[in-house]
């Protein structure tokens, strides 16, 4: 009696055993541990126009990759600095894991940045950095390095003994500002060379053409035009051409907007200055990533620039970098 | 002290070590049964375990890699018809070209669109000159300045190799008004009839979008990370799942290896995980299916099985465990019942009886420890029976071999014989009673010859004969071999004693004792008949077993002669009667025949 008692506790000891280890294996098995998407503020200049959407393209691209919620969100206009603010304000107060800060205003942004960093919430500069020391890292191009070569190719164009406008885009955003300083700089070496206007477009191809138009009939002599941003390229060549001013005007725009390459077969546009945004999107993403994760990122990540004319726009590698690839 | 300070860890350890392989005891049977049953088992799991993995794990491997094999294959041969159907229409619209009187004509124009609005990945059909002049174009879009189509790759290969239709790499179509958009170009001289219906030579360029490349690549993947990718036979990437950021430069793939193969597959290491790349080309064009499945996905099986394998073995050991502690502990629980039990016999408990249930040998070795400890019981109590019966008779040979009554019945005949002066009776029985002794005593040996135990006898009877005045007759015959014989001694004396006292004495008639010895078969037979009162059946039954009560005592002296020969030669020698009431009565006494040569040994 008390051994068949002894025996069937051993045995069910066993099966209990039995059971135990097969649920603790498919329990293994079956625990999956979802990584809580990350989310990310991009807080850009303007939302619209095509440097834009392809900043937010490659943004939406390496949001899919890393698993990342991604909010853009951007004033209407470049030059609209307040509205700008506040959507940071608004940002900082939802905690996002990191915010990707595209500044219209280089100081005016500082303070709204620096209160980011305060509530431990890691800002990004993409294509135009922020007066303050907080940001983590700077995705963009060398603005500077840009201004110097489109100068460089319109003094090729012009000579050295010219008379050349420029149409920028927001006075105080830091890359508006560097492109300047930078094309001044290298015209300084030129005696020569007279910068006879320097006008703001605010990012408005309207403003830009209309502005071109002014530049034109008070400066009948004029040899060339830098516009230094997709908008503000946009809107001179448009009006260079509508004027019947094309190839008499050379015109140094920038960015790719399959505008500018229509205006560039034409021969209205000389050359372009391109930048890479699919990629500052992109890595800002990228890098928001892994700054909100407490990993070293790089100071600054440049994501470089190009001088595009004619000869060089089927270039295989230029073509991938001038038209994105659309699906 | 230094020096014994460390060693006494290690010695505490060596004795603890010792003490728990005590307590196990490594030949017990229930340790060796555990241990052996589990090694077993432990093997036989593990090699049947590891021959499953292997068999399973090279299956799975195997058709995870036939898998995406069949995979690329599909997409290639998708791929395959694409672009077989992409030279049929080429060939169509060259066809109708050709066929067509001018190049001008409406009809050809309206055949051409219809063409290109069947096809949503017909991007658009253009004819040029062998200059580069356009001649015809559908859908009718102003052409852009500066194009430089010259150098662009799909004139330079249609000039340079006219008869062969090629396809270039994807580039950008920036030949017409409209959006820049992605293509892949066909292209070949061929011939055309221009306004005037006279024929020329023409690059025909039918551009084709990404539409239906994409369609067909994009719902393959393999596994939760693979896919697939496809390239031209220069390494310009025709479909990438990630094709934008390969553009810019974001993402690599390593093309320099997969251009080096045309079929098959290998493993890549360069973006630090491990990939299995497989590679199919399109026949038609170069173009090359590539396959890229993330190795630790494939092997996601074998992992899975890696893990049950582990776990069933961990079960399978524990349950062996366990079973086999169980099964040993049953085994040998009631052999170490019997091992107690034995002990206690050898402590000289006689008395122990085992009573174990369990295996049926074990049983059965009970039972017969329980035979075999009572039949040692019973041969104890007989050893000691036997051995208090020898000593009785030895005392009873010893008591005979002086026999004071005897001897005082002696020596009083002597001394009447003496005072009656019969001289000659006097020595007769003197001499007589000398011999006697010295044959009763004879050197203390136990064992004497047959002639000596009938002159022992004779000794007796010529004494008896004088004392009972001729009372009786006697006659001693013996067969000469068995005269060397050996036999116990006084054997003999005590039948001859009996028969005077019960059978003669009381007769009226003369007696007659005779003494016979002869040899029987193997075995010795001594007789001694009388003719005197006989006994009855009942008494002979009881002179053996000694019940019989007799005023001389002289019974015991035949019983005792009976159970010495049996204690002696063992239970078939003995004593025999045969008697009848008033004719007499015959003892036979048998004993082996041994010859005194033979038996020298035996004392």
């Amino acid at each position: 009696m008390n051994r068949t008692v002894k025996s069937t506790l051993w045995v069910l000891v066993a099966i209990s055993l039995l059971i135990l280890t097969s649920f603790s294996y498919t329990s293994t098995n079956d625990l999956v541990n979802p990584e809580k998407a990350k989310k990310i503020h991009m807080i850009a200049k303007m939302g619209h126009g095509d440097y834009w959407n392809a900043v937010k393209m490659g943004a939406e691209v390496a949001a899919k990759e890393y698993n990342v919620n991604l909010v853009f969100k951007a004033p209407n206009n470049e030059n609209d600095v307040g509205e700008q603010i506040k959507m940071m304000g608004e940002s900082i107060k939802q905690r996002p894991d990191a915010i990707i800060l595209s500044a219209s205003d280089y100081m005016a942004l500082a303070q709204v940045t620096d209160e980011a960093a305060y509530y431990n919430v890691p800002v990004l500069s993409m294509d135009a950095e922020v007066a303050s020391a907080k940001v983590e890292t700077y995705i963009g191009a060398n603005n500077y390095e840009a201004g110097q070569k489109a100068a460089e190719r319109m003094i090729e164009l012009t000579g050295t003994d010219s008379q050349i406008a420029i149409v920028n885009f927001v006075k105080g955003a830091r890359n508006a500002d560097q492109r300047e300083e930078g094309l001044l700089d290298y015209v300084a070496r030129y005696p020569g060379i007279k910068v006879v206007d320097i006008r703001y477009s605010d990012s408005d191809q309207r403003i830009a053409s209309q502005l071109t138009k002014d530049i034109l009939i008070s400066h009948p002599d004029i040899d060339g035009i830098i516009a230094l941003n997709a908008e503000a390229s946009v809107g001179v060549g448009r009006e260079v051409k509508n004027m019947g001013k094309g190839g008499k005007v050379k015109v140094i725009a920038f960015d790719n907007p399959p505008e500018n390459m229509d205006l560039l077969q034409e021969g209205v546009v000389q050359a372009l200055v391109v930048q890479n945004p699919f990629n500052n999107g992109y890595l800002a993403v990228q890098l928001a990533v892994e700054a909100s994760e407490g990993k070293h990122i790089p100071d600054r990540v440049d994501t470089g620039i190009k001088l595009i004319d004619l000869d060089n726009m089927l270039w295989p590698e230029n073509q991938k970098l001038l038209f994105p690839f659309v699906k | 002290m230094n020096k014994a300070e460390p060693c006494s860890p290690t010695r505490r350890l060596r004795m603890l070590i010792a003490q728990v392989m005590n307590r196990i005891r490594l030949r017990s049977i229930q340790f060796i049964i555990t241990i052996s049953f589990m090694v077993i088992t432990i093997l036989v799991v593990l090699i049947v375990s590891l021959m499953l993995y292997n068999k399973f794990s090279k299956t799975a491997e195997e058709n995870a890699y036939l898998n995406i094999q069949q995979i690329i294959e599909q997409v290639n041969s998708n791929l395959e018809n694409y672009v077989n159907g992409m030279i049929d229409i080429y060939e169509v619209v060259e066809d109708q070209i050709d066929k067509s009187p001018t190049i001008s004509s409406p009809i050809l124009a309206e055949q051409l669109r219809a063409i290109l609005k069947s096809r949503e990945d017909l991007k658009s059909i253009a004819l040029y000159t062998r200059k580069g002049d356009l001649v015809l174009n559908i859908p009718s879009l102003m052409m852009r300045k500066n194009t430089r189509l010259e150098q662009q790759s799909w004139f330079e290969a249609a000039i340079q190799r006219p008869k062969e239709l090629t396809f270039s790499s994807p580039h950008i179509e920036n030949l017409f008004k409209g959006q820049y958009s992605w293509v892949v170009s066909q292209s070949r001289q061929i011939k055309y009839a221009d306004k005037s219906g006279r024929k020329q030579d023409g690059v025909l360029l039918v551009d084709v979008n990404f539409k239906t490349i994409d369609e067909i690549s994009k719902k393959v993947s393999l596994g939760k990370k693979g896919y697939i990718y496809i390239i031209d036979s220069l390494g310009n990437i025709v479909y990438h799942p990630q094709q934008q950021l390969i553009y810019a430069g974001l993402k690599y793939e390593n093309l320099e290896q997969v251009l080096s193969y045309s079929y098959g597959s290998y493993v890549d290491h360069s973006t630090g995980e491990s990939r299995l790349i497989t590679i199919k080309t399109v026949e038609p064009i170069g173009w090359k299916v590539v396959g890229v499945a993330y190795t630790d996905e494939i092997l996601t099986t074998k992992q899975d099985l890696n893990q049950f394998i582990f776990w069933v073995l961990v079960v399978v050991i524990l349950l062996v465990l366990l079973i086999s502690i169980y099964m040993s502990a049953k085994i040998s629980r009631p052999i170490k019942m019997l091992e107690k039990s034995v002990k206690k016999v050898e402590q000289g408990d006689f008395n122990t009886r085992i009573n174990v249930k369990g295996a049926y040998e074990v049983e059965q070795l009970s039972h017969q420890f329980n035979l075999m400890i009572g039949r040692i019981g019973q041969l104890m109590d007989q050893i000691i029976y036997e051995q208090e019966a020898k000593r009785k008779s030895e005392l009873d040979v010893l008591q005979s071999q002086i026999n004071p009554h005897f001897l005082y019945n002696t020596l009083n005949s002597v001394i009447r014989f003496a005072q009656r002066e019969k001289k000659e009776e006097v020595i007769t029985m003197i001499n007589s009673l000398s011999k006697f002794f010295r044959i009763s005593l004879s050197k203390g040996k136990n064992i004497i010859t047959v002639q000596d135990e009938l002159e022992h006898v004779r000794n007796y009877l010529v004494i008896q004969n004088m004392r009972y005045k001729n009372k009786f007759q006697y006659k001693i015959e013996a067969e000469e071999k068995a005269l060397s014989c050996l036999t116990l001694k006084l054997i003999l004396q005590p039948i001859v004693e009996n028969a005077i006292v019960h059978g003669i004495e009381m007769m009226a008639d003369e007696g007659f004792i005779h003494i016979s010895v002869n040899i029987v078969g193997d075995k010795l037979l001594f007789q001694v008949t009388d003719n005197g009162l006989g006994m009855s059946e009942e008494t002979m039954q009881q002179l053996l077993t000694g019940h019989l009560k007799s005023e001389h005592g002289s019974s015991v002296g035949v019983k005792n002669v009976h159970e010495r020969i049996r204690l002696y030669y063992g239970d078939e020698y003995g004593l025999q009667f045969e008697s009848e009431l008033e004719e007499g009565t015959t003892v036979c006494i048998w004993i082996p025949a041994v010859y005194e040569d033979e038996g020298g040994g035996v004392t």
